[in-house]
């Protein structure tokens, strides 16, 4: 795991974009967020634009890794699906593969039962596309490049300083 | 693992503070998140207990912008320091691009440094990580107390491969940075290969693919972007291609001014130019999904959620509301009755109005 890279090219984000339009539209959820288990967002549909969808996609993983813990502590290998309910909106987050977690955010207009249903398929057909994004990056070897670096560098130095 | 998206057009790397209890991790955060300007951070999240000491994380986000066009984050996270925490500590090394150990400078620490420093080295390996290649600095802090070890010691104690390594004073913001700033260094330095040559010819291939069920007019929006960018990939700045600019655009080439950038100084909440875009269509009801299900399909799920899934809370909550109301009002009928309401408040009024009576022929009798 340690020596996995992630990353997602164009033409795996269309066909991410795909089916999760197609899961927000089916379940008529108000967002879904597609986020790595450690953290990292990786897509993001709905109405997001109030959400601060960095801290979320951290908060969510964490979430997820303490659940699994706790999961090993009752003699579970995990618990795949997890479910907050709140007063009007409520969070609805599920396993894709065994590196990314799905998470849906919705209210009362829709039931869970639909978001549920709809969350499912989507995991199955995102975990197929992660399969081929994953097979891609093992066996390409590429990147930053150098000049990537060096400006970073610069800009690294403008930023931090007291 | 740094993550990189190349269709969002963003690198991520994940720095986590480690060290024993109140050795400063969080202090380091605070600092960098109060001098840090402001539209480069997004907010500092502590999971923290009554007493402020870390119980699973402290989060802070740092967006430096774009560099080669790319969307350049740091995710600063620190663990709890306790030595009871290492469950959830080890939870946090998931996924770290890069490390900064924080020993306590103190000499009645140095037990303490030692024994987590130890513990770092087995969660690392435990992960798989190389204690040698992972990028690792680290930090001598609360150099302004007194009865501090001498450096060479505690390079001898901590420093087991040659590791870059800074003097600070959290509190005062000594070092902190110029401990940032290496490791950040160190993690792009890490990220960079020599072979640069993004993918994919497939990539418009497998778009056209996925374009094809798609409804006329979007094939069309769809074609005209993908032509923007790859017959004129240097001039896409210019036009909507920047906001989907594919993989056969090279990140060296100088020439974008990003949309991303304008997203970004908005904040962190905002989206990117690619979903926005989607969302608006959305909205507006335009984007038709390819392969919508049929009538058919959509009614047997919905008998299929009926029979087997969750009872769903909206149909119900609708018509039974009105009998519930009715029950619940003849129930507590009694509280309902007006009279009795009234004939509370008046006496209240009385008894308020009573007591100032007598207030004040016992003040204000004696001075007059």
């Amino acid at each position: 795991m340690a020596g996995d890279k992630l990353m997602v090219y164009w033409d795996d984000t269309e066909k991410i974009d795909v089916v999760m339009t197609k899961l927000l539209k089916g379940a008529e959820a108000k967002c879904a967020l597609l986020v790595d288990k450690d953290g990292h967002l990786i897509a993001r549909h709905g109405f997001t634009q109030t959400l601060d969808t960095t801290a979320l996609s951290a908060l969510m993983a964490g979430s997820f890794a303490s659940t699994s813990e706790i999961a090993k502590l009752v003699g579970e290998p995990e618990f795949s699906v997890l479910f907050h309910q709140g007063k009007k909106d409520h969070i609805h987050m599920c396993l894709v593969g065994d590196r990314s977690i799905l998470a849906i955010v919705f209210d009362d207009r829709t039931t869970i039962g639909m978001v549920r249903l709809y969350a499912k398929e989507a995991a199955v057909e995102l975990q197929k596309i992660f399969e081929i994004v994953l097979r891609k990056v093992n066996s390409s070897e590429e990147g930053l490049s150098e000049a990537f670096t060096n400006s970073a560098e610069d800009k690294l130095e403008d930023i931090f300083r007291d | 693992m740094v993550s990189i998206n190349y269709s969002s057009r963003e690198v991520s790397c994940k720095i986590v503070y480690y060290g024993p209890g109140l050795s400063g991790k969080t202090t380091n955060l605070q600092y960098v998140h109060a001098k840090v300007p402001k539209k480069t951070r997004g907010d500092l999240i502590s999971l923290a207990t009554d007493a402020d000491r870390t119980l699973y994380f402290d989060f802070l986000p740092i967006n430096i912008g774009a560099i080669n066009g790319f969307a350049t984050k740091f995710q600063l996270y620190t663990v709890p320091g306790q030595v009871f925490y290492n469950a959830t500590r080890k939870l946090v090394l998931r996924g770290v691009d890069g490390l900064v150990f924080v020993a306590d400078s103190q000499r009645s620490k140095r037990d303490e440094n030692i024994e987590s420093l130890n513990n770092l080295k087995e969660n690392l390996i435990e992960y798989g990580y190389d204690i040698y290649t992972l990028p690792i600095v680290l930090q001598y802090n609360k150099r302004d107390l007194p009865d501090v070890m001498p450096i060479e010691e505690m390079q001898q104690d901590l420093n087991w491969n040659n590791l870059p390594y800074f003097e600070a004073s959290a509190v005062k913001g000594v070092g902190v940075f110029d401990t940032l700033k290496m490791i950040t260094k160190v993690v792009l330095n890490r990220a960079t290969k020599k072979t640069e040559a993004p993918e994919a010819e497939a990539a418009p291939a497998a778009m056209a693919g996925v374009a094809e069920p798609m409804v006329q007019e979007q094939v069309g929006t769809a074609i005209e972007h993908r032509a923007s960018t790859q017959i004129a990939p240097r001039n896409s700045a210019s036009t909507a291609g920047t906001t989907v600019a594919p993989p056969p655009v090279s990140m060296d080439r100088p020439h974008r001014v990003e949309v991303r950038e304008v997203t970004d100084e908005a904040g962190w909440g905002t989206q990117s130019a690619v979903s926005q875009e989607q969302t608006k269509k959305l909205q507006t009801d335009k984007v038709l999904i390819p392969k919508h299900p049929t009538l058919a399909e959509i009614e047997s799920k919905l008998h299929q959620v009926d029979n087997t899934e969750l009872d769903s809370p909206k149909k119900p909550a609708v018509k039974p509301k009105a009998e519930v109301d009715e029950a619940a009002r003849s129930q507590f009928a009694d509280a309902f009755e007006v009279p009795h309401v009234v004939g509370m408040q008046k006496s209240l009024k009385l008894r308020k109005k009573k007591k100032r009576f007598f207030l004040f022929r016992w003040f204000g009798g004696d001075n007059d």
